[in-house]
């Protein structure tokens, strides 16, 4: 059996290693980059009036609308609160009304950041990204003098996988990191639960960067890695997507055994919807974006378990990554 | 005390997804290497030398046969931290420097950290690199990245050094370096594994010679023997050819 401690450092050796490949391929700076855009962003932001709550207060209505219910000291008098803030974007380049709350205006942002920037495209730009750190590696080569070392193969193959999601994960936090000072900075509004996206999207992508270093190991094709890797998130999506479908909304013509076979694919394959509705709870974002009607079902009939469905995405990863270990370890060099 | 032993070795590449047709890179090879010896492991090109020196080095396992290093099965992979390796063309990480090499390829061959940097500073200087230890090696000839190769390979102070195709690409001041590097390593009882497709890069380095033709072993014995049993040899090879080729 191999010496764990050397197992470790083989780790360590290959963490270090991935994080100097993605300096030398610009991918860190690319990412870096696009954080600094999205921060630049977040700091152009100003937020200017508005509700700042909407706690025991009965009715608040836009500003437009108090001409036509009398006028301000009417409506003012009358209990009702006004929303009559004004946001603007590009350090003033944009601006627009708005009836929400400063801390609502500044939440709203920081949703689209966490959920459209950096956990649906940053995920995916990541995954095609980093889809040809395994294969360039595992080039012959290259590859046959580490190979040739006693380090575990395994441990080599870890040490990439852990490499490459530390260095996701760094960028991820470093994104949120930025955009957070910046829009705390430039509104006074410090909102931690948008911290809770660092993990959210740590968790996405080390699911899925599993099944592309499988992908990796099996084939050696950047090309393969990533189309691959895309091609199963469709796949996961469409049976995650059926799955709550027909279960919201049950057809009486689909048979116990195709019945079975849904439930099987869902509980087997990871789930991107479901990792989305986590999100989309955790980040508290009911009442400002709306949920796909198949999975507001599914919660209304209590019958959506984000815990188990994550565990059950961190098992399949988990197993992916035992088989592209056990055929690297098979694999002639 | 053996350093390389093959019985009845053979090896079969499998391609195809569903109809798998096989190469038969060696068959049947038995050859022990002692340990304190020069061997040198000649043969033509695709003789199935170098697949023999992976089969050693467990970057490919046998279709039948066993192969142990150092006294333990080519299976077991902690035995590989006493084992030096190099081939002509191995192509190292373009974004590390020398320095970074000899550390990365130093501690995945369990030098512990401690020791990295003095070694990698000995092995720099050894090799003529000490002045470029910090420049990316994507700067670096064929002949520097040679014997990077030969530094790499000896960071680990290796029991058995296995070489393949050595004096590619290195000019006369590599060559005299692996002369000298060979010498020590003999003198302090270690072994040496040396592949090429010509006689006369290594003649001068070998003590004992192994040639392969079409996959088999066709001589096995002392240099001098080689040398002095020439038309024997020409037989062998001949025969071989004529069988590997049918």
């Amino acid at each position: 059996m191999p010496n764990l401690s050397d197992a470790i450092r083989t780790i360590r050796w290959m963490v270090r290693d991935t994080f100097r490949q993605s300096i030398s391929t610009k991918l860190f700076w690319v990412m870096l980059s696009i954080t600094v855009v999205c921060t630049l962003f977040a700091a152009s932001i100003k937020v200017t009036g508005g509700v700042s709550t909407y706690e025991g207060v009965a009715y608040t209505v836009p500003q437009s609308e108090v001409d036509k219910l009398g006028g301000i000291e009417k409506v003012t008098g009358d209990g009702v609160q006004v929303k009559n803030g004004e946001i603007s974007l590009g350090f003033g380049a944009i601006k627009s009304k708005i009836a929400k709350s400063k801390e609502d205006s500044v939440k709203f942002i920081q949703l689209w950041l966490a959920g459209v920037v950096g956990d649906s495209l940053g995920i995916l730009l990541a995954i095609i990204w980093t889809a040809g750190f395994l294969p360039t590696f595992l080039e012959p080569q290259s590859a046959t003098v580490l190979l040739a070392k006693g380090a575990p193969r395994w441990s080599i193959l870890l040490g990439k996988y852990f490499g490459v999601v530390g260095f996701v994960s760094l960028q991820a936090v470093l994104f949120v990191l930025g955009t957070w000072l910046a829009i705390g900075g430039a509104t006074g509004v410090w909102d931690l639960t948008y911290w809770l996206a660092v993990p959210l999207m740590m968790a996405n992508f080390a699911i899925f960067y599993a099944v592309s270093v499988f992908i990796g190991v099996a084939t050696r094709s950047t090309v393969a890695s990533a189309f691959g890797t895309l091609l199963f998130w469709v796949l996961c999506w469409a049976m995650n997507y059926t799955h709550h479908s027909l279960v919201s909304q049950p057809v009486s013509s689909l048979g116990g055994g195709s019945g079975f076979l849904l439930e099987l694919g869902y509980w087997f394959l990871p789930k991107p919807l479901d990792l989305g509705g986590l999100f989309f709870d955790s980040m508290g974002a009911s009442g400002f974006y709306g949920q796909m009607p198949e999975m507001t079902d599914l919660k209304t009939a209590n019958k959506f378990h984000p815990e188990a469905s994550v565990l059950a995405s961190g098992a399949f990863a988990v197993v992916t990554l035992g088989a592209a270990c056990y055929e690297f370890s098979q694999t002639d060099y | 005390m053996l350093a390389a032993s093959f019985e009845n070795v053979g090896k079969t590449y499998k391609s195809g997804l569903i109809r798998k047709s096989g190469i038969t890179a060696v068959q049947n090879v038995s050859l022990e290497v002692p340990r304190g010896s020069v061997f040198a492991l000649l043969g033509p090109n695709r003789a199935g030398k170098t697949t023999l020196v992976k089969l050693l080095l467990n970057l490919a396992r046998p279709t039948t046969g066993a192969v142990t290093r150092l006294g333990e099965p080519a299976s077991l992979r902690g035995s590989l931290n006493k084992v030096g390796y190099m081939h002509e063309n191995h192509a190292f990480p373009k974004y590390l420097s020398a320095s970074e090499v000899l550390h990365f390829y130093g501690g995945m061959s369990g030098v512990p950290t401690d020791q990295l940097s003095g070694k990698a500073s000995q092995w720099l200087e050894r090799v003529g690199l000490a002045d470029r230890a910090h420049e990316p090696i994507s700067r670096f000839s064929k002949g520097m990245v040679q014997r990077l190769g030969l530094a790499q390979a000896m960071m680990n102070d290796p029991e058995l050094l296995i070489l393949d195709e050595p004096t590619e690409g290195l000019d006369l001041l590599g060559r005299q370096l692996l002369r000298d590097v060979i010498g020590e390593l003999k003198a302090a009882g270690k072994t040496a594994i040396l592949v090429s497709h010509v006689l006369p890069e290594v003649q001068e380095l070998c003590t004992e010679v192994g040639v392969m033709v079409a996959g088999q072993l066709a001589f096995r014995g002392k240099l001098n023997d080689l040398t002095s049993n020439r038309a024997g040899l020409e037989a062998a090879l001949k025969a071989l050819y004529v069988k590997g080729t049918a």
